[in-house]
């Protein structure tokens, strides 16, 4: 029987669905034809593969050729079928016996002469195949490395296309990928928080933000470092879990944005979008979705910097996934759901010259400041839990002029390690971070004592809170007590925690 | 009752593009308006002050019908409409140059009999100008003088907020119709002013809005409703400038708030000093001036801080001073420095201008 099954795997969305590859070879007319509801770059393969098939020395077959990939119910698309194609051909025509490529999955591209080339999205099909009972994968050998995260499967990177014919044949010893150690700290992070002179009080309210997830505003002039401390936030956020690296590196596998070298990501991603950004590429776009910015800064940091640039309809769809961690996007092919669990760090100007309070250099009217934080929605505003100043740097504080001694620049790992503890207590006391709780446990877990239960009456009925905004200084409160690791909430944690409370958009320029 | 009794001149009041002048002229040429609309192109033509438009505009304007209608709709947005022959035109306006030929009022006008006071400055103030407008106008209200202003933003606004605060009336006149709110933020400060006694007042018919040259020709009626003129903060090139050279032309005391030397806020008010006008010393100082005494005896506001609040306000100025810098002069605890930062704002000693920058306020 002239006949060859293999199976692949494809990505929709972020869901892997297995594929089979089927190839048959029956007398007739010499055609090649494919079916299998196939996007045009998978029609495309047909003629890659033959070609491969030529160059690498292997004789196209004078047959009528069927290729089909099953499910036909799903679009394949991709590069990633020539692999499976190939060696389905070869073993309908009898190359390679069909029992040698049974519980293996192929996935690769080919080129005209025979190599296998790289392809994006392989971490997530190797998880998946693996839970599905497969065994072993002969894959790129580019994409090595990136597969053998996945332990207790074997990987066989392959080279060119004579290469996956030996290994099959057995002519080639069976090595299976062995994933060294990884180095992590070959690449190191050269960022860091000691690198910042001055701004204590910015840091600490970063810190503060870090340590009970917190969404956080920095406002400040043009150059007074805003986005400099933004991009450290990473470096004291605490590491990731085994389990939450992998699952970054699956999705930044699918988006082609793993670097060959050391594919696993095991730092929180620093995701920053400029204000010129499209919808879909900030949650995600496309007829079958591709994952957006929001998906890519799952459990590290989303940074828009220029928050007041942004066109106003960009920052109100960020209302939902912050709310809810995920995002969900609807399209013809189906409903499609991404994780986004990030802490926003925005930045913005207090005007559009970005001099106020310094009324002597600042240019703007009146009217202009007042517009200017009006283009921010008060529901998005709310959702920034601490809003705190980073103030333009005196020439002492650029690092020039010796620090001073009694200011000790703190490292990231310093600040991490209390940031680490912080969760830990907030973990063991009601099993999320502090940025996360309900009204509900607010109440229950945020009291406080005589004293400044009378400042919060004051600050209440002088200051206008809102109740929203009285909410989020509680939450703060309880962080930053949590720092002083202090089980009450005292008058000068609520005090720093009013400190940081939202920009009040009736106080605005007035 | 005679509700139509000032339609006509309401009718010539509200015809766009001529000037006070002609329409004054036209009134005395035709007591009794009526024969005016009634009156053919040619006759019109003899009259060598009308050009080609103002006859065009005389004749072929709004119908009667419209006319008639639009008079009657101003009582029901509550709209006053005062001619210049109406006994309630404010016999001061008659003695200005280029005075209105009628005013539109919502809510009432200032009593004549007592003192009316204008309060003016920039738009864009410093806390310092804002505080001091506040207090002015506050103490000032208090006494029982009546406060006059424009409604903009900065100065003129905290002047009504101010007056409103201490229990007095206060007046704004505005370069646009009075039922136009302009800025349209200051529509809580409009109907406090309405819901406090006091009147927006206008030259402009109902409905115009607020055009760049209506603004010049306001202030000359702030000046000519009040006794004096009070300007708070103004740059070296300012509007307020050219108000109190209308105030100065009409007769009017001019005053003067002093600020420091080096801020350009100030500079208008300081070159105002120095050609010859009253310095704002404090209300009290003010209202001796004009023979009256303050209502209310103070016996000086102590000031009743804690060290540590001490502190802090002592390394406060009314440049805005960042907490950071705060934190480094104090060397307190972040927690401490921002209690005591909330403190001195709920006493009122302090404003928090923008987020973590600090100004003394009192």
């Amino acid at each position: 029987m002239a006949f060859g099954t293999v199976l692949s795997a494809m990505i929709d969305g972020i869901r892997v669905e297995m594929v089979q590859v089927e190839a048959d070879m029956s007398n007739g007319l010499p055609m090649f034809h494919m079916v299998g509801y196939l996007s045009a770059e998978v029609k495309e393969a047909g003629e890659r593969v033959r070609t491969a098939l030529k160059n690498s020395g292997f004789e196209n077959p004078v047959k009528k050729m069927i290729i089909n990939l099953s499910p036909a119910t799903i679009k394949k698309r991709g590069s990633s079928y020539d692999l499976p194609i190939a060696v389905a051909i070869m073993v309908s025509s009898g190359l390679i016996p069909q029992k040698n490529v049974q519980n293996k999955v192929f996935i690769g591209e080919l080129s005209l002469d025979g190599k296998v080339q790289r392809v994006n999205g392989l971490l997530p099909i190797v998880m998946a195949a693996k839970e599905a009972g497969v065994g072993a994968f002969v894959v790129p050998e580019g994409n090595a490395k990136e597969c053998a995260l996945v332990t207790g499967v074997h990987i066989y990177g392959v080279g060119t296309l004579k290469g996956v014919y030996d290994l099959l044949l057995g002519e080639r010893e069976k090595h299976p990928y062995q994933n060294l150690k990884e180095d992590n700290e070959t690449e190191k992070c050269t960022l860091d928080f000691s690198d910042i002179y001055g701004q204590k009080a910015v840091k600490r309210a970063v810190e503060i933000a870090v340590g009970g997830g917190h969404n956080i505003l920095l406002l400040g002039p043009p150059g007074s470092g805003k986005s400099m401390i933004a991009k450290r936030i990473p470096t004291i956020l605490p590491p990731l879990s085994l389990k939450e690296s992998l699952e970054i590196t699956k999705i930044y596998s699918i988006r082609g944005l793993l670097n060959e070298k050391h594919p696993l990501i095991y730092q929180p991603p620093f995701r920053s979008v400029h204000h010129t950004t499209t919808k879909s590429a900030l949650l995600g776009g496309g007829s079958i979705p591709a994952v957006g910015e929001i998906t890519l800064a799952n459990y590290g940091v989303l940074y828009m910097d220029e928050l007041a640039e942004f066109r106003r309809e960009m920052i109100e769809v960020l209302r939902q996934p912050l709310e809810e961690k995920k995002i969900q996007i609807t399209r013809k092919s189906g409903s499609y759901q991404y994780p986004a669990d990030f802490m926003l760090v925005a930045s913005m100007n207090p005007c559009p010259c970005g001099m106020y309070p310094d009324l002597e250099r600042c240019h703007c009217s009146p009217k202009q400041i007042l517009h200017y934080i009006e283009k921010i929605s008060q529901p998005f505003l709310d959702r920034l839990d601490i809003c705190v100043e980073a103030p333009r740097l005196a020439f002492e504080e650029l690092g020039q002029s010796k620090v001073p001694e009694e200011e000790v620049l703190e490292s990231s790992a310093q600040i991490r390690a209390r940031i680490e503890e912080v969760r830990e207590i907030q973990k063991r006391r009601y099993g999320k971070r502090s940025g996360d709780l309900t009204v509900k446990e607010i109440e229950t877990h945020c009291v406080l004592d005589k004293e400044s239960q009378f400042v919060m009456e004051q600050v209440y009925q002088r200051l206008h809170l809102t109740v929203r905004s009285y909410h989020k200084v509680l939450k703060v409160a309880r962080t930053i007590a949590d720092f002083e690791k202090s089980e009450s909430i005292l008058s000068k944690h609520l005090c720093e925690a009013i400190g940081y409370r939202g920009a009040d958009k009736k106080s605005w320029g007035r | 009752m005679n509700t139509n009794k000032y339609e006509h001149e309401f009718w010539l009041h509200c015809l766009p593009n001529i000037s006070n002048l002609v329409k004054f002229k036209l009134h005395s040429i035709f007591p009794d308006l009526e024969e005016l609309r009634k009156e053919k192109e040619k006759s019109l033509q003899c009259l060598k002050f009308l050009s080609e438009t103002h006859i065009r505009r005389i004749l072929h304007g709004q119908s009667d019908k419209d006319i008639s209608k639009l008079y009657q709709s101003l009582a029901k947005k509550s709209i006053q409409h005062f001619p210049w022959n109406s006994p309630n035109y404010p016999s001061q306006l008659m003695n200005i140059f280029d005075p209105p030929f009628g005013l539109f009022v919502k809510g009432d006008l200032p009593v004549f009999q007592q003192y009316r006071v204008a309060i003016i400055g920039a738009r864009k103030c410093t806390p310092y100008g804002e505080r001091n407008a506040l207090h002015f106008a506050q103490e000032l209200g208090q006494s029982g003088l009546q406060v006059i202003s424009g409604m903009a933003y900065g100065i003129d606004g905290f002047g009504h907020r101010g007056a409103i605060q201490g229990g007095g009336r206060t007046f704004a006149v505005l370069g646009c119709g009075v039922d136009v709110c302009y800025p349209r933020e200051h529509i809580g400060l409009y109907q406090d002013i309405l819901n406090h006694g006091g009147g927006i007042i206008s030259e402009y018919p109902p409905g115009t809005s607020p055009l760049a040259y209506h603004f010049p020709a306001r202030n000359r009626l702030i000046s000519a409703l009040s006794d004096f003129l009070i300007i708070i903060e103004a740059k070296k090139r300012s509007g307020s400038l050219i108000t109190a050279d209308l105030a100065l032309e009409q007769g009017k005391d001019v005053y003067a708030l002093p600020g420091p030397v080096d801020s350009t806020f100030s500079q208008g008010c300081h070159q105002l000093i120095k050609q010859g006008a009253g310095i704002l010393l404090s209300p009290e100082i003010l209202l001796e001036d004009f023979g009256m005494m303050t209502n209310k005896t103070k016996g000086g506001k102590k000031k009743i801080l804690d060290s540590s609040e001490n502190l802090v306000y002592s390394l406060l100025c009314l440049q805005p001073k960042r907490f950071d810098d705060l934190l480094i002069e104090t060397k307190m605890e972040i927690g401490i420095l921002m209690g005591v930062l909330i403190s001195l704002e709920l006493k009122g000693y302090v404003k928090e201008v923008s987020k973590h920058n600090y100004v003394k306020y009192l």
